[in-house]
């Protein structure tokens, strides 16, 4: 924000399309109604949860977590680097980004094989539902936003994008980063807290 | 009075940092043990710490136009107190 004179407040505008800020806020929404719900059957189904929740492993939540956070400070290096016009340094904070985020998805799957090897499904009890509801599908959203940051990496090797010109490395970073805040809220509510 | 400059990639690094540390917080509590409203309270406090600094510093919503950082910083408080409640009433 900047002050140009007395009255006018210059804003910035949303980093990236306005488009992606639609998804975001329609994303941010169901991921809330799906943490409420999960809060509120708990408060129905105590015993329950509690005694689910402990066979969780808090160990791959919490590298997890770390692999999010550092995937996403990696990505606002590259878009720091974009911005002064460095694509070559920008494309490699990108593979480091990406790569934090198949590593996520590498311990995830373990994760869920080994719930699923235990004969864990959706209709196993209510708290096993809410878990494989709620990380499957932000493990979707991995997914996809490791889709998206592949395709502005290539296109940033390609020095497709520059100081005035990097809009889309700003799209895909703002839609990574909510990856990233969703789970930031996810992992202590069905792992940790009780 | 002298100010020290801080670079944009340092400040990202510092949050980084503050992050990892909170994440760790998180899970040494959830390591221990620990239950009760003591807890939730550090844990959900953390919470709005790193989705504070996520939407302000690493999607970059700092400085833009008021609307847009009530509605996400908005969306992470409406979140967090029905958790609380949530919690504090089961």
């Amino acid at each position: 924000m900047n002050h140009t004179d007395k009255n006018i407040v210059q804003y910035k505008p949303l980093p990236g399309d306005f488009a992606i800020w639609v998804f975001i806020f329609a994303e941010l929404l169901v991921f809330g109604i799906l943490f409420i719900s999960y809060a509120f059957t708990r408060k129905y189904n105590l015993e329950l949860f509690n005694h689910h929740q402990q066979f969780l492993d808090r160990e791959t939540g919490a590298i997890n977590t770390v692999l999010l956070i550092t995937s996403s400070y990696f990505v606002v290096r590259a878009v720091d680097a974009i911005k002064k016009n460095m694509s070559q340094q920008s494309a490699r904070w990108l593979a480091l980004g990406l790569l934090c985020g198949a590593a996520f998805v590498v311990f995830k799957i373990l994760e869920f094989n080994e719930k699923f090897s235990e004969g864990i499904t959706l209709s196993t009890n209510i708290f096993y539902m809410f878990y494989l509801c709620l990380t499957g599908f932000h493990f979707m959203h991995v997914l996809l936003g490791m889709v998206i940051l592949a395709f502005i990496l290539v296109k940033t090797h390609r020095r497709k994008y520059n100081a005035d010109d990097h809009d889309g490395v700003e799209t895909g970073a703002s839609y990574w980063h909510m990856v990233d805040l969703v789970w930031i809220i996810l992992f202590p509510l069905v792992y940790i807290i009780r | 009075m002298t100010r020290f400059a801080i670079t944009s990639s340092t400040k990202a690094t510092l949050i980084w940092l503050l992050l990892v540390l909170l994440t760790l917080v998180t899970y040494g509590l959830g390591k221990i043990g620990y239950s009760g409203t003591f807890v939730i309270t550090i844990v959900l406090a953390s919470v709005l710490i790193k989705g504070h600094h996520i939407i302000a510093d690493f999607m970059g919503l700092r400085g833009t136009e008021k609307k847009w950082r009530w509605l996400m910083q908005g969306w992470l408080l409406l979140i967090v107190a029905v958790i609380a409640t949530a919690y504090r009433y089961s």
